[in-house]
């Protein structure tokens, strides 16, 4: 957004994904064990939301194969999507977190000098992460009632509570992305909108 | 209440917050303040939940990883260049052609932020190599698929039809007219976009360079033909075609075309579920937000004082007009249906409107809701998918509103515009 | 107070009815208001029921088959043939069952919830493309049901190929052919429009609707005496309100229908016809059975015996 006229050009090449580099593996900047954990928490959230996508597309398709084909329906086949898309949801925020890829609207965050800007993204990474733990917080409880009370899917008969258990997960790990932005733009000189991923580096990649 | 929340809202959005921020807070103050304390925050995640839960969602995700697939291999580019060689050479084609295919897929489809991924991503890199400024192209897509709104089958319409008790096959036959008006004027200022910024044309192509282009198409051709065979031929639902794009993607381009490896479909997989979460987490933030709206009965506190029931059937339909044109700015649109409807029935009735005609009216505004800022589901699809900031997909938005707004005036004041296919199906 | 009270249907339907007599009653005899959440306002069915459960909401309505993920027991409201069709016979089974107001408040007290009645909404009958007159008619028919394991069995035993479909989709899924019919009451025909894009309606007499009016119990049990009665009394009022109001729409919803499609082909079938479906019913029983284990069989037993009663 700083440079419009080059954004224009570079975009020109940019589409969903046509042209993006395959993605190198991800390599957290943070110290020691903290990074290899942060490293690995990422592999598994990309494993989680591309088997999640896949699995949902077979699991649609072979419902209409068994109702079109064999004059029977799955009937667990939406609550099985259900389960698939809040794993997605609650992965994919995470991994949004920490590659800085959640959706703002940055036009007036951007007009300010960078002096301006660096406590703004402390505090924007500070009141999100603090929301985000309240979320896992209460996410959990409600998981916890819904376990008490026993309600079941009506297809699967497994309880309901089961497929919620990402939500307090996903928040939670969002959550400390944000205070590990937040405690990274405190120690560094540079602004970063995630632990790795600097403000203003490549406007097509990654100011979203 | 309603007025802290939304300011709140607004503040957090222009400060750069990642936009679930002001949702959630919303969502939070208002169940703060209407429960007095943290008491009752379960139900803000319980709602949170249930923004997620509807199965047509699937859609978006299979439609995105369908088209990320045919954009990365031949199948996308195979038919854009089929539909180049026949509108190439006209001024603005390509644009109307873009306007065209989102009202169709987004029609048949029944999704709006499916048509902008399906539909939207193969063109706009083209778009922007033809000439076309992004801010048009973005502005274009989404508003070109909100059309998708008022054309058959609609689930707008249909839960309208349901709460206020108005035959489903009158409403879709009524959207058809004002649909296809929206399109005309789309198409024409297009026309005039493409005339007034030069865009250039390419040089017109021979029969023989069409046949080719067709020839090339043949296989990328089965796409349409599953989408709408598979549903009006009762096979799929527009959810499951959907599904069916992914499986025949992938045959194309990893069994005709050769051009995806496991890898890439790996990290296209990988990219679809990013970008549902990003849009989905603002879908479920979204509802939770709607709740509170619903739960303090807030509508209904801002209606009372307006006196509408002094209003003629004009006044009328200008407030509901207005109420939801609000209201999808800021809530799911189905939320607002739900709510709003019960409340304008009494008075829908005693003015002696026609039902058909308020839910054309009410179905219109919503389309042109979602794609208004500041909150508008296909403009966060738009901004995650097309990886452009926000402010960039909604700069080009002002004369699409604009005609969109017309058509809504023009509906007012002539109703014939949707009741006149309408009379003549249902011989009225 | 400002008491909230939410139901699963629109407001000129059924529940909204009740719902309605409910709010009139109550704010007439006391200084109490109520507001009324008719379907999807504050979410779906599940979501308004826990709403109750948490306090949010003091009253709730929903049909014992979505309850049934909850109460398994519930779902007995699933079993065909089991509720009378005459009127008479339905009505005073609803007032007086032992089921009802005996062996059900316990199982709803375990869910925080005083279960201040149940009522029928009426007849529910199926709509399909071709005409009906036995299970061998519903062969390869694919039929949409909520997703139900006894409605599903039963549908399996009649014949068909149940087709689980959200609520919205399946306007759309008959008009394309997806699926080639679907059940629900008769009002709910009307209101849905199904008929629209149906052309029979078949009535084999196997089910009503029905639906539990719930208030959350801590909520009810810390009410002063008064306002218990005022609140007893006015479940009553609608209650009798209903009875009638319910038997009345089964036969102005047909005409409706009627009305607006001329050419509908309507078939209530005769008792023979009735009866391979009634034969296949005893497999949805012994489902029921096994799903629900003694307590089950008892509120069946029950129900039995409280039908026996009203002969
Ligand atoms: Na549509
Ligand atoms: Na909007």
């Amino acid at each position: 957004m700083k440079e419009p006229h080059s954004s224009q050009t570079q975009s020109q090449t940019d589409t969903t994904s046509t042209d993006d580099p395959p993605s190198p593996a991800y390599r957290s900047d943070l110290p020691g064990v903290l990074g290899t954990v942060d490293t690995a928490i990422s592999r598994i959230e990309s494993v989680m939301l591309a088997a999640g996508v896949l699995l949902m597309a077979v699991n649609t398709i072979a419902n209409v194969v068994g109702r079109f084909v064999f004059q029977s329906s799955i009937f667990f086949s939406e609550e099985l999507n259900r389960i698939l898309i809040i794993m997605i949801t609650f992965a994919g925020i995470s991994y949004a977190a920490r590659h800085g890829r959640h959706i703002r609207m940055s036009a007036i965050y951007d007009a300010l000098s960078a002096k301006l800007r660096k406590p703004l993204m402390i505090a924007i990474a500070l009141i999100t992460a603090v929301f985000m733990f309240g979320l896992a917080w209460y996410s959990l409880q409600y998981m916890l009632t819904q376990a008490g009370r026993g309600r079941v899917l009506p297809s699967l008969q497994i309880p309901v509570w089961l497929i919620y258990v990402w939500v307090p997960v996903g928040f939670f790990m969002t959550g400390t992305q944000y205070l590990l932005t937040a405690i990274k733009n405190m120690i560094e000189r540079d602004i970063y909108l995630s632990t790795n991923v600097l403000e203003g580096y490549d406007d097509d990649e990654f100011e979203i | 209440m309603a007025t802290t929340i939304f300011s709140i809202m607004i503040v957090l959005l222009l400060l750069g917050f990642p936009m679930m921020i002001p949702l959630i807070v919303g969502a939070f103050v208002g169940f703060y303040s209407l429960f007095g304390g943290m008491g009752q925050m379960e139900t803000m995640v319980q709602q949170m939940m249930a923004g997620i839960r509807p199965a047509s969602l699937i859609a978006v995700p299979m439609f995105i990883l369908a088209a990320d697939i045919m954009t990365r291999g031949q199948s996308a580019g195979r038919l854009i260049d089929l539909v180049m060689s026949f509108v190439g050479h006209m001024r603005g084609g390509l644009a109307v052609s873009t306007a065209a295919a989102c009202t169709m897929f987004g029609a048949v489809s029944g999704s709006t932020q499916a048509t902008v991924v399906a539909i939207g991503s193969p063109l706009r890199p083209r778009m922007l190599k033809a000439g076309y400024k992004d801010s048009f192209i973005l502005a274009l897509i989404v508003n070109s698929s909100d059309i998708a709104f008022l054309i058959p089958p609609s689930i707008g319409m249909i839960i309208y039809g349901v709460v206020s008790n108005t035959s489903i096959s009158e409403l879709f036959i009524a959207g058809v007219g004002p649909g296809l008006l929206i399109l005309l004027l789309f198409s024409i200022y297009s026309w005039v976009y493409a005339v007034r910024n030069k865009v250039p044309t390419e040089p017109k192509t021979s029969w023989k360079e069409r046949l080719i282009a067709l020839q090339r198409a043949l296989w990328p051709l089965g796409f349409p033909a599953i989408i709408i065979g598979g549903i009006y031929g009762g096979i799929f639902s527009p959810t499951e075609a959907a599904a069916a794009c992914v499986l025949y993607a992938l045959f194309l381009e990893m069994v005709v075309f050769r051009e995806l490896t496991f890898a890439g479909l790996y990290d296209t997989a990988k990219s679809t579920g990013l970008i549902t979460a990003v849009v989905f987490i603002l879908v479920g933030a979204g509802a939770a937000f709607s709740w509170v709206i619903s739960f303090a009965q807030i509508p209904q506190g801002i209606l009372a004082g307006i006196g509408i029931d002094e209003m003629g059937q004009v006044g009328v339909l200008v407030v509901i007009s207005i109420a939801f044109f609000i209201g999808c700015m800021f809530v799911d649109p189905i939320v607002v249906i739900l709510v709003l409807v019960p409340i304008f029935a009494p008075v829908v009735k005693s003015v002696g409107l026609d039902p058909v005609l308020v839910g054309t009216i009410i179905t219109l505004q919503v389309a042109i809701g979602s794609a208004t800022p500041p909150f508008g589901c296909d403009i966060f699809t738009a901004i995650a998918v097309f990886k452009r900031p926000y402010i960039d997909v909604i700069r080009g938005t002002p004369p699409f509103i604009v005609i969109l707004l017309g058509v809504s005036a023009a509906l007012i004041a002539f109703p014939q515009i949707a009741l006149f296919l309408r009379d003549l199906a249902f011989a009225k | 107070d400002t008491w909230r009270y939410a139901f699963e249907e629109a407001m000129d339907e059924v529940q909204g009815k009740f719902a309605q007599k409910f709010k009139e009653e109550v704010e007439a005899n006391s200084d109490h208001t109520i507001q009324l959440f008719p379907f999807g306002t504050l979410g779906e069915s599940a979501d308004i029921m826990e709403q109750a459960q948490a306090g949010i909401l003091q009253f709730v309505d929903q049909s014992p088959g979505f309850t049934g993920a909850l109460i398994p027991e519930a779902q007995v409201f699933f079993v065909p043939y089991l509720l009378p069709q005459d009127q008479e016979k339905l009505q005073s089974f609803f007032r007086e069952s032992k089921a009802i107001n005996e062996l059900f408040p316990p199982l709803y007290a375990d869910q925080g919830l005083e279960l201040l009645t149940m009522f029928p909404e009426g007849e529910v009958c199926m709509t399909t493309q071709e005409p009906v007159h036995s299970p061998a008619d519903l062969d390869e028919v694919k039929f949409r049901v909520m997703t139900n394991p006894l409605l599903v069995k039963s549908y399996e035993a009649f014949g068909a190929t149940p087709t689980p479909l959200p609520t919205g989709e399946i306007y759309g899924a008959l008009q394309t052919g997806i699926i080639q019919g679907q059940e629900n009451p008769r009002f709910y025909l009307e209101s849905m429009k199904m008929y629209e894009v149906t052309d029979v309606i078949t009535c084999i007499g196997h089910n009503n609707f029905t639906t539990a009016v719930m208030a959350n119990k801590d909520f009810y049990d810390g009410l002063a005496d008064g306002d218990k009665e005022v609140v007893q009394n006015a479940i009553d009022v609608a209650f009798d309100y209903i009875l009638d109001y319910q038997a009345e729409l089964d036969e102005a919803s047909f005409d409706k229908i009627k009305e607006a499609k001329p050419e509908i082909e309507i078939n209530i079938l005769s008792d023979e016809e009735r009866q391979p479906f009634k034969d296949a019913a005893g497999q949805v029983e012994e489902a029921f059975i096994e799903m629900t284990g003694d307590t089950g069989q008892k509120i069946l037993d029950q129900m039995k015996a409280d039908l026996e009663a009203t002969n």
